[in-house]
């Protein structure tokens, strides 16, 4: 349909619309007309992706002066599934557009793993090894030598590309990875740096969350984007974890020898270049004395080393004298390196500012912070002199040069936090050496002040109020959209009481209680009872559900269980729970009926989904809070008390409930799907936990579903899995929806309203005159 | 109205004060287990009072068309080739899950009350059509009875042996069963497969894919009908072999649902090949004691029974198929009866209250001036041809001699339907007549009241008023009743002359 929004033309592939889309359009028109951020909140299932696409393609039909739509996704599937609905969208409007549609360019980035077509490159494993091969054969000096002696193998796709220049286009359309790679084949053309090469002149980019937060890497990608753009995050309910991640760097005593094995290698190979090429060394030292770390040519595979800190950040001056020769650097390294060491061998917690850090690196090995910040630069300019390819076998040495360049530009908003064991197993020496971010908005901001209009949007971003304070933002508008449904498919309860009618909780003093396991080890076999196909249950985490699983195992409890369902267990190892994954969609789908158990923030709850049968019924067994003795976490939640004045246990509760709410929506990706979720302990019951679910969960939580013991439970659960057998009403769910007229009929309405106030308003100077 | 109670609950909550402890728990205002089922019901919303001081539903007529609507699907159908000659199967799960007691007293007992139902009423709907039964318990799939015709010994056996359960239900094991048993069904014959589910997983042997796409191959229907909630596997298997899926929400619903299966389904294109069955219809012999012989395949000494037109061998009850020769006996009754799925008796259209209140002027006006001719010219708005006023008005004079009363009537029944403005009936009536909706056929234009139109599509399976003609407007609806079943004999006792849309043509044996 094509319809009119507030004066904008949109074209949206379908020929009806739901009324949130329409809300949601609107929130966001406001938010690009005002060139501002927001912070919306619409639930999934409800065509949020193709609905801000629908937007804001129109957008940039109708004002030409818009940038580009920058689209961050979390995976790769969930950037194929935007593509693919872009690719819809394009060709649905171009219907519209008469014979001669206006070019649109659309791809999606991702790395080179995803995207190499070189026949031995691509087949490596890992994404560090990927990127080493593509090194190997594409380099400067690599490609230079080959000119010379035609033995050295080069790579003929990327040879191409170099070769057409400029003149490497792609034809406009709308590009996933997979077109990406069928058009390079076809063409001879790398389809990695084709991609790069045609971000400037694309109209819509895809591609993850790291490209445009972490700074070592959007820097390299993003560099080149205008202030116009419009940047979207899509699920940005973690966006403040990743970009604390993208900050953070935590090191090890395995890191740190292999950081010294490196060393040992640069070493071996400056001393070789000062025996046969000393004049590229002197040649680099010359360079760094005259800052001229930025004026070298970044070209092709050469661009792989870049600064940790954000751009506003690096300093601009020239590289201190100390470590301007390679050798001298080598020894600043080694020292600063068993130093790291030294600190790691303490017996007890060190918590401390960069600040106090630094002042011990200046005493033991006396290098100050300045230094310090040209690690990094330095380190990548040593490399690149000593034409070193095999970037992935120094991950290491980079890592320390990283914290190195961290630990000197900033600080405030960091820690230094040493653990020599884990908390949870104090007799094993595991010492961790940890720089961790402790403010989400150091990495937002610089986003924030680029681009134009940044959109945040999720599922889950209750309580709104929050994001903005986290990252240091003000949105223009912010607006919680709720899911309108025909009949209740979504059936959320809280459970407070289990079947002995004693509270269920997994608070600390009650977790490991053995009446409260077995109430929840009932519930679930009670639930399995009365819930058909797949059952989810989460666990708040891996060593409780362990625990659990194993007192179930005693009790009997897992045993009825497997009479009405099989049962699948999610594992740290990310193969293991894909299998198992595997297996219980194939017991779901030949009607046999399975329980996975999975824990919150693992993987399953942040990107599987549990649609139709695979979810009938989730199950959020406790309150999944952090845990709370975690020296960074501690440090953060200081940090934003002081910094943001948030309370402590308002974090935490927030964070808490925001993982629930992102659990328990894994079952309803669709309003034709139906699922009831459970949340099982009696915290829920609390109101300061109960306003902090979205409004979309919230609207639905009828007062008759609080407060239930287990055998009400399974009452509400049996009538609501009656109900929802029932055939759908085709006519009734045709009613929430809007149709082209209906939606042109409300603009026009505005616009009638709109000339009457004009005309009342133009009357009086009239009957002056 | 959800939205609201829980925005509501909220701020109840906030006047706790609650502290900042963790542990300190706020209930609000908590339900009782027994209230909590009407929380959100406000059920006095849609009852209003009238001017008289009775509570009075706000839309009466709202459940009975709804109630009319499914009654209908059947009519609506009409003309569709439907199977008629049915081999059904039909298994009860007797797993583990059919020992809960959500239903009342449990599910096994209300399961084996509506399969008995089911049982009586298919004999009743299809005496061509043979059913047998299986259940389903400790994961494997038993034969109660093979296909056969009587319901009673059916029944019989259903009694004695599906009263206990136990273990998995396995949906694969009655696919297979069924498969096996439907194997020798002629081609006419249209193979079905009922399953009456409790369990919410079906624990299989091997894949239960390759049992459902064997089903689709052998063109057997499975339609289910569930008793706890919707399962995947049983949606897919109805899905791939053109069956029916049902949950059912509780008791008389379960009932409702399973009855559905009782009329012959439409037959799906292309299944069954129009073709010529030889059937014999068998003489039946006198009962008296010098008539007794060995009858049936288990030889029991018997008098009176039927003899096969082909082989003369004696068969004690119809339908069945003979067991010495394999013919299909069955007798001209049983035809007459199926006959009616065939041609169904259209639906009726509703009249409004608007066109009502015309039709009731038209009719008041009819009676006091011509007397009764039947003229349809004193309704001007009122189409050619259209002889509800008219019959209204002639009963209205017919009446008149009795009551002076004028007005509508049901043609069925003769109940006022509305405008009787005589004195003693006054408002109770009037009352009454809102709560019911009119109906109208639309063939002969006869008004029907809402009972009237149940019993012509359920039961009689002919309109009367067609049937009688509108010469016949003053006859007894009893007559016109004797009238149509004679009618539906005819044609069906005639060798089948009439089945052009038929499944199967139909020529004795004999």
């Amino acid at each position: 349909m094509k319809f009119i929004l507030d004066g904008l033309t949109v074209y949206f592939p379908y020929e009806f619309i739901y009324p949130e889309q329409y809300r949601y359009m609107l929130e966001l028109k406001r938010a690009l007309d005002a060139h501002g951020h927001c912070l919306l909140e619409m639930p999934t299932g409800t065509g949020k992706t193709i609905t801000l696409l629908s937007l804001i393609t129109s957008y940039q039909l109708a004002h030409p002066e818009v940038g580009k739509l920058v689209y961050c996704t979390r995976t790769v599937p969930e950037m194929e599934k935007v593509l693919a609905e872009l690719q819809e969208l394009i060709e649905y409007r171009n219907k519209y557009l008469g014979p001669n549609p206006p070019p649109i360019m659309a791809l999606g980035l991702s790395s080179r793993k995803n995207l190499c077509i070189h026949p031995q490159v691509a087949e490596e494993g890992s994404r560090e090894s990927v990127d080493a091969g593509c090194r190997r054969l594409t380099a400067s000096w690599v490609r230079e030598a080959a000119l010379k002696s035609p033995d050295i193998e080069t790579c003929s796709f990327f040879d191409a590309h170099e070769k057409a220049g400029q003149e490497a286009l792609l034809p406009p359309g709308v590009y996933t990875l997979h077109d990406l790679r069928v058009f390079g084949r076809k063409q001879g053309w790398c389809p990695y740096f084709l991609a790069r090469h045609m971000m400037s002149f694309a109209n819509v980019v895809v591609y993850n969350y790291q490209y445009m937060i972490d700074p070592k890497v959007s820097q390299m990608v993003s560099r080149e984007l205008e202030k116009e753009c419009v940047v979207v995050f899509d699920e940005a309910h973690n966006i403040d974890n990743v970009c604390i991640e993208a900050l953070s760097v935590s090191l090890r005593q395995q890191t740190l020898n292999a950081a010294r094995r490196n060393i040992t290698k640069l070493e071996g190979e400056v001393r070789k270049a000062q025996a046969a090429n000393r004049a590229r060394l002197d040649e680099e030292y010359r360079r760094l004395v005259g800052n001229l770390v930025e004026a070298q040519q970044l070209r092709g595979g050469e661009e792989w080393l870049a600064n940790p800190a954000l751009p506003e950040d690096i300093v601009r001056e020239s590289m201190p004298g100390n470590i301007r020769r390679a050798e001298h650097f080598i020894g600043f390294l080694r020292r600063f390196v068993a130093h790291l060491y030294e600190r790691m061998r303490t017996p007890a917690v060190v918590a401390e500012g960069p600040a106090s850090f630094l002042g011990g690196v200046q005493a033991a090995v006396a290098v100050d912070a300045k230094t310090l910040r040209f690690c990094y630069d330095r380190l990548s300019s040593l490399m690149k002199t000593l034409e070193i390819t095999n970037t992935d076998d120094f991950g290491a040495i980079q890592m320390v040069a990283d914290f190195g360049t961290l630990l000197g530009t900033y600080s405030h908003g960091f820690a230094v936090i040493i653990e020599p064991y884990d908390e949870r197993l104090p007799h094993i020496p595991d010492p961790v050496l940890q720089l961790s971010c402790l403010d989400a908005s150091l990495a937002m901001r610089p986003v924030f002040s680029r681009f134009q209009s940044v959109v945040i949007t999720s599922g889950t971003l209750s309580p709104l109020n929050l994001y903005p304070r986290i990252l240091d933002f003000h949105p223009v508008s912010i607006a919680s959209l709720n899911m309108t449904l025909t009949r209740d498919c979504l059936c959320p309860v809280v459970l407070t009481r289990g079947t002995d009618q004693v509270s269920v909780s997994t608070r600390y003093e009650q977790r490991l209680d053995e009446g409260n396991l077995r109430n929840y080890g009932r519930l679930v076999v009670e639930l399995a009872t009365a819930v058909p196909d797949g059952l989810v249950v989460f666990f708040v985490s891996y060593s409780y559900m362990d625990y659990v699983i194993a007192r179930w195992h005693e009790d009997g409890i897992l045993a009825d269980l497997m009479e009405h369902k099989l049962i699948f267990i999610e594992t740290q190892d990310v193969m293991e729970t894909t299998l198992a994954l595997d297996n219980f969609r194939r017991a779901c789908d030949a009607g046999r009926g399975a329980v996975f158990f999975s824990v919150a923030r693992g993987k399953v709850a942040e990107g599987i989904d549990f649609d139709r049968h695979y979810g009938r019924a989730v199950v959020m067994i406790g309150v999944p809070y952090q845990y709370t003795l975690s020296r960074v976490l501690r440090a953060r939640l200081d940090y934003l008390r002081e910094t943001f004045q948030i309370k402590e246990s308002d974090y935490l509760a927030f964070d808490a409930i925001r993982q629930a709410a992102q659990c328990v929506g894994r079952v309803i990706r669709s309003k034709a799907d139906y699922g009831l979720m459970v949340f099982a302990d009696r915290r829920y019951q609390r109101h300061d936990k109960r306003d902090k679910l979205p409004k979309w969960i919230t609207s639905n939580l009828k007062e008759a579903h609080m407060n239930l013991s287990t055998d009400m439970l399974m009452v509400v659960t049996r009538e609501f899995m009656r109900s929802m057998a029932q055939p759908v009403d085709r006519a009734a769910a045709g009613k929430g929806l809007l149709s082209q007229e209906a939606v042109n009929a409300i603009w026009e309405q505005q616009r009638q309203q709109a000339k009457q106030a004009g005309l009342g308003g133009g009357s009086v100077p009239m009957e002056v005159g | 109205m959800s939205a609201a109670a829980a925005s509501g609950g909220p701020d109840e909550l906030v006047d706790h004060g609650e502290p900042i402890d963790e542990d300190e728990d706020d209930n609000g205002r908590s339900f009782e287990a027994f209230e909590r089922q009407y929380a959100t019901d406000n059920s006095w919303e849609s009852l209003q009072e009238d001017e008289r001081g009775f509570l009075r539903p706000l839309d009466a007529t709202a459940e009975l068309r709804a109630r009319r609507q499914r009654a209908m699907s059947a009519a609506q159908s009409a003309r569709i080739r439907k199977g008629m000659i049915r081999y059904v199967l039909l298994v009860l799960d007797l797993s583990r899950a059919a020992a809960a007691s959500d239903m009342r007293p449990s599910r096994l007992a209300v399961m084996a009350g509506a399969a008995r139902a089911f049982i009586r009423r298919f004999f009743d709907l299809n005496p061509l059509g043979q059913l047998g039964l299986a259940v389903l318990r400790g994961g494997v799939a038993l034969r109660l009875t093979e296909l056969s015709g009587s319901p009673e010994a059916q029944v019989a056996q259903l009694a004695q042996y599906g009263m206990d359960t136990g273990g998995d239900c396995s949906l694969q094991n009655a696919l297979e069963l069924g498969l096996e048993m439907m194997a020798g069904v002629p081609p006419y014959g249209a193979r079905e497969l009922l399953l009456l589910v409790a369990a919410l997983s079906s624990v299989d042997p091997g894949r239960v894919q390759d049992s459902i796409a064997a089903c689709k191959d052998a063109k057997v229907r499975v339609s289910i009908v569930g008793v706890s909630a919707e399962v995947h596997v049983l949606r897919r298997a109805t899905e791939a072999t053109g069956g029916t899926y049902g949950v059912a929400l509780n008791e008389a619903h379960l009932s409702e649902l399973l009855l559905a299966h009782a009329p012959p389904p439409p037959a799906p294109p292309g299944q069954l090949g129009a073709e010529l069955v030889r059937m014999g219809f068998p003489q039946r012999a006198g009962g008296d004691a010098s008539s007794t012989v060995f009858c049936g395949e288990l030889p029991v000494l018997g008098a009176g029974a039927y003899t096969c037109p082909r082989c003369r061998a004696r068969t004690q009850e119809l339908p069945c198929k003979c067991h010495v020769c394999g013919l299909p006996l069955i007798s001209s009754p049983h035809l007459a009866r199926s006959y009616h799925h065939l041609f169904p008796v259209a639906a009726f259209e509703e009249v409004s209250d608007k066109q009502l209140q015309q039709l009731a002027a038209a009719a008041a006006d009819g009676a006091s001036s011509s007397g009764g001719d039947g003229s349809s010219s004193a309704v001007p708005w009122y189409e050619p041809g259209d002889t509800a006023a008219g019959a209204a008005a002639a009963e209205g004079a017919l009446d008149g001699a009795a009551g002076a009363q004028r007005g509508l009537y049901c043609y069925g029944c003769l109940k006022p339907l509305m405008g009787c403005s005589s004195s003693e009936a006054g408002v109770p009536v009037a009352a009454q007549q809102q709560s019911s909706i009119v109906l109208r056929c639309k063939q002969c234009r006869h008004l029907f009241c809402y009972d009237c139109d149940a019993f012509v599509h359920e039961s009689l399976h002919n309109c009367p008023g067609c049937e009688c003609g509108a010469g016949a407007a003053g006859q007894e609806a009893a007559k016109a009743q004797a009238a149509a079943a004679a009618a539906a004999v005819g044609p069906a006792a005639g060798g089948g002359g009439g089945s052009s849309g038929a499944a199967n043509g139909v020529a004795a044996g004999s």
